[in-house]
């Protein structure tokens, strides 16, 4: 079976909180010189497909819209074992909100050839947003399950389980699909191998221009975003210390437990 | 010239560094303390093709180049001094002179297994009486019809009591001096060769560091690299990329304090500031960030001239003689602002500058490296 799998960029969610900056005139992040990497649950949608291949065969392929820097994050992915990798990469491109990503993403697989899954991660590891799962199934008229940690696949169905507040529910859905992976034990993304990666580093990583998707103006050019940011800031961190006196362990444990409960933490 | 890293060596240096954070960061201070091997790690290093980062793919190898080699053994060191000394005796001391002077048969037998991460290597020059002075060796090889007898003691050997197959060095003939040193490799259980004891150790104390004891230890013939009489040779070679590996491990050593050295200054607050404020800690952080990528540069600079099949005897020696001693300063420096919790065990600023003093010893002492660097520029 053929998977694609979408992929972000990000500034790595492991770097010092001070060296994390927004330009004040545009309220982009300042990714100069800082550590990047593909975005977390993109990853385990990775895993997720190396798995099912290694299981049903096929093919993968990395789809990334990004900045030009953002070859490395599909370079990274040919590393983990993915067959081929594409980059949508304009700067006409590159501030478009979740429904204008959605859109190029959805052409770009319609380029490629719609595959009979597709993966996203179910949350962006920077924005906190996600639906680009969700519309990109919209575009395409294909079905959608969220927050699936592991996908099987038997007589031509996918069966998912998919995470709700209180366990977990087994979705059973046609092909193809759009799922967007949740992490779980089972698809801890794996280390690339070193002979992987030469493999990989060998490989061209093809970059699309928007010229080269039959793109819809209304969705993607000037005044097509649907969503507008007004204000992003950094949260200040504050870091208190409140002691809990008690006689006995168990007389403090019991005072931590009820101030946990006021705060509404447990 | 481009300093810039080609597309594999980022990659390997990102799955190097999201390896080390992930699984050998959470350990490094128990493997420090308990002083122990650390099996597991070393097994999921060997299984992703860390113990044979330059091997050709071939013989079970990643069949990456040096500088590969150097970013991806800089960040595992950064995170573990034991596991990067472990990962550079595998490669370059083990390896490496398989790689170079072994038969398609011995490759297959002594290689393949070790660089793909199956068992591991260990490099048995080093004697009581050898030390800088290695060419002085008293372990004997005794011809006898298709096997050489061995008979000797090898000291401080590096993954001496895990590893599975050695290269040991002993001479045919004392008379000849060096000319009459030979290499052989010699396989775990083969009778008469043993581990005698094992050291306990100011640094690196997750590496074993093992006397091996030869008492009639009866190899084949076919074990021996290269002809009689190479082994000196075969020694040296190997050495020139042992130090580049050294150094790498010295980079990574330091980083590591500094890194640290920069954290702790920002949270510690005395005279109601963090002590980062202070320009006497600003300019041991400066001297250390500056002085690491010296080193670093030295270290890609052997690398490459290694890559292109060039000479690199003195720049290899270079680059282990500054990174060595700029990781023993970081060390010293590291402790120093951390202050009094320097001082302490359970801060990890004292395990760099223990883990660092190694680095000015092994492989070639510095003053040996000292030598090597005038005599080329003498000659």
């Amino acid at each position: 079976m053929n998977i694609i799998v979408c992929i972000k960029q990000i500034i790595d969610p492991e770097i010092p909180t001070e060296q994390f900056k927004l330009d004040p005139t545009t309220q982009r992040q300042i990714r100069g010189g800082l550590s990047l990497v593909i975005s977390v649950y993109d990853q385990n949608a990775l895993e997720v497909a190396l798995q099912l291949r290694e299981k049903q065969g096929g093919k993968i392929t990395a789809l990334c819209l990004g900045d030009s820097g953002a070859t490395g994050a599909v370079k990274s992915a040919l590393g983990m074992g993915v067959d081929n990798g594409v980059l949508v990469s304009d700067p006409a491109l590159l501030a478009l909100d979740s429904f204008g990503v959605a859109h190029v993403l959805a052409m770009a697989i319609r380029k490629i050839g719609v595959p009979d899954l597709i993966l996203t991660g179910c949350v962006s590891g920077d924005t906190g947003n996600k639906v680009v799962g969700p519309l990109i199934a919209e575009e395409l008229s294909l079905p959608c399950v969220t927050f699936v940690t592991r996908v099987e696949v038997k007589d031509g169905k996918a069966v998912m389980r998919r995470i709700v507040e209180d366990g977990y529910e087994l979705v059973e859905g046609p092909l193809p699909a759009v799922v967007s992976i949740l992490s779980d034990d089972s698809n801890v993304p794996r280390y690339s191998k070193l002979k992987d990666i030469m493999v990989a580093a060998k490989k061209q990583v093809p970059i699309w221009k928007a010229a080269d998707l039959d793109l819809d103006g209304a969705k993607v050019g000037a005044g097509a975003a649907r969503l507008e940011l007004r204000d992003v800031s950094i949260p200040r961190r504050e870091s208190r210390c409140e002691m809990l006196d008690g006689d006995t362990p168990e007389g403090r444990a019991e005072k931590l437990a009820l101030r946990l409960r006021e705060l509404k933490l447990i | 010239m481009d300093f810039e890293l080609t597309d594999a060596q980022r990659m390997f240096q990102e799955t190097a560094r999201q390896f080390a954070d992930k699984e050998i960061v959470p350990i490094a201070e128990k493997v420090d303390q308990l002083g122990q091997f650390p099996r597991e790690t070393i097994q999921k290093l060997g299984e992703l093709g860390f113990m044979g980062v330059a091997v050709p793919e071939a013989y079970g190898g990643a069949g990456a180049d040096t500088v590969s080699y150097v970013v991806a053994l800089e960040e595992i060191s950064r995170a573990c001094a034991s596991h990067g000394v472990i990962m550079s005796v595998n490669n370059s001391l083990y390896c490496g002179p398989l790689v170079k002077f072994g038969t398609e048969e011995q490759k297959r037998r002594f290689l393949t297994p070790v660089a793909g991460g199956k068992s591991a290597g260990c490099f048995c020059l080093s004697e009581p009486g050898a030390g800088s002075d290695a060419a002085n060796q008293q372990t004997t090889a005794r011809r006898e019809g298709d096997s050489y007898v061995l008979n000797g003691t090898k000291n401080f050997i590096t993954n001496g009591a895990e590893a599975d197959c050695a290269i040991v060095f002993a001479t045919v003939n004392r008379a000849l001096k060096h000319k009459g040193i030979c290499a052989l490799v010699v396989e775990r259980g083969t009778p008469g060769f043993a581990v005698a004891r094992v050291e306990k150790k100011l640094g690196i104390r997750g590496s074993s560091c093992a006397q091996i004891a030869m008492d009639n230890c009866r190899v084949p013939a076919a074990n021996l690299l290269g002809q009689e009489g190479e082994g000196w040779k075969i020694a040296l070679a190997t050495l020139d990329g042992g130090r580049i590996g050294i150094a790498a491990q010295a980079v990574g050593i330091a980083r590591a304090a500094l890194e640290a050295s920069l954290s702790y200054s920002k949270q510690r607050v005395q005279f109601g500031r963090p002590v980062v404020a202070n320009q006497a800690i600003q300019f041991m952080l400066a001297d250390m960030a500056m002085e690491i990528d010296a080193a670093r540069l030295l270290t890609f600079n052997a690398a490459l001239l290694k890559d292109q099949g060039l000479r690199h005897t003195k720049e290899s020696c270079m680059a282990k003689l500054y990174a060595s001693e700029v990781a023993m300063r970081a060390g010293i420096k590291g402790v120093q602002v951390f202050g009094g919790y320097g001082y302490m065990m359970d801060y990890p600023a004292q395990r760099f500058m223990r883990d660092a003093k190694v680095t000015e010893i092994y492989e070639g002492t510095s003053e040996v490296q000292r030598l090597v660097i005038a005599h080329d520029l003498l000659s």
